[in-house]
């Protein structure tokens, strides 16, 4: 009943995806609290290189889907534990072709999502963060 | 023990946007003992058309929404721990809050707002974690 819940750092299993490490960042790529996890913002940052992978809006969703599979992996967690999403669009006119890449990684059961478009740093068209359930899918 | 997950089915399918309008999202995902909602624009209970309006109307309009998909997920808005709303101008910002108000008359959820550009001409979108 007073047990309090542990919190602690969620990073990725590939160090070229630890962006606020590499970047020196005042934030930490996820955190789990109990048996949630919350990640920061990911955006489509190259695993080989660790630099930005600017291609057309569906690789840079494609990348940071795949960017955020690694990070909810190395938690022991995955894409299927995904309960909620912020998507954050630089330009809102890409709204359709972002609803075409989700079908490739949410075809059932997608998590529940809300999507708005502002102002991104680096360049970036795309910048999605949410939060999982730990644990893998029972199936 | 590991939390469940569960895509919470509304009793009313104007309320199902994956349905309305084909997108890959779920209204509503249960995990564990909270409810965490997608983002709702105005909607049309009747006919899950877009219901555009003035702020305060999306926002009631929205609200009741929210309400009601809520129940369906064993939850109601007395419930709501945290609230996001999206917002087209901030210069609409106390149009907005009259109407939460009305919605939230004592000990409201915590809340955030900001003016961003919203999907499909809609004035106002707010999505909502709750308690199961």
């Amino acid at each position: 009943m007073t047990d309090r819940l542990p919190r602690s750092v969620i990073e990725p299993v590939n160090p070229k995806l630890n962006v606020s490490r590499n970047a020196n960042l005042p934030h930490s790529p996820g955190i789990r609290v109990g048996d949630y996890i919350f990640l920061s913002g990911m955006g489509p940052v190259d695993p080989v290189t660790s630099g930005r992978n600017l291609g057309t809006i569906a690789e840079q969703i494609r990348q940071t889907l795949r960017n955020m599979a690694h990070m909810l992996e190395s938690a022991g967690s995955g894409l299927d534990r995904i309960v909620k999403m912020t998507v954050v669009l630089a330009d809102a006119a890409d709204y359709d072709e972002m609803n075409r890449v989700w079908g490739e990684f949410f075809p059932t059961d997608p998590p529940a999502r809300t999507t708005c478009a502002l102002q991104l740093s680096n360049g970036n068209g795309v910048e999605i963060e949410c939060i999982a359930l730990a644990g893998q899918s029972p199936s | 023990m590991m939390l469940s997950r569960q895509v919470i089915e509304p009793n009313n399918p104007a309320f199902d946007q994956s349905q309305q309008f084909g997108l890959l999202l779920s209204p509503a995902v249960r995990g564990g003992d909270f409810v965490f909602l997608s983002g709702m624009a105005a909607i049309d209970p009747a006919t899950g058309a877009p219901a555009h309006g003035t702020v305060a109307a999306e926002t009631r309009q929205i609200l009741t929404n929210i309400g009601e998909l809520l129940e369906a997920a064993g939850s109601s808005l007395a419930k709501v721990v945290k609230v996001n709303v999206l917002i087209y101008s901030m210069l609409e910002y106390e149009n907005m809050n009259s109407v939460f108000r009305e919605f939230f008359p004592t000990d409201p959820p915590a809340r955030t707002v900001c003016g961003v550009k919203l999907i499909g001409g809609h004035k106002v979108e707010i999505e909502c974690i709750a308690l199961a």
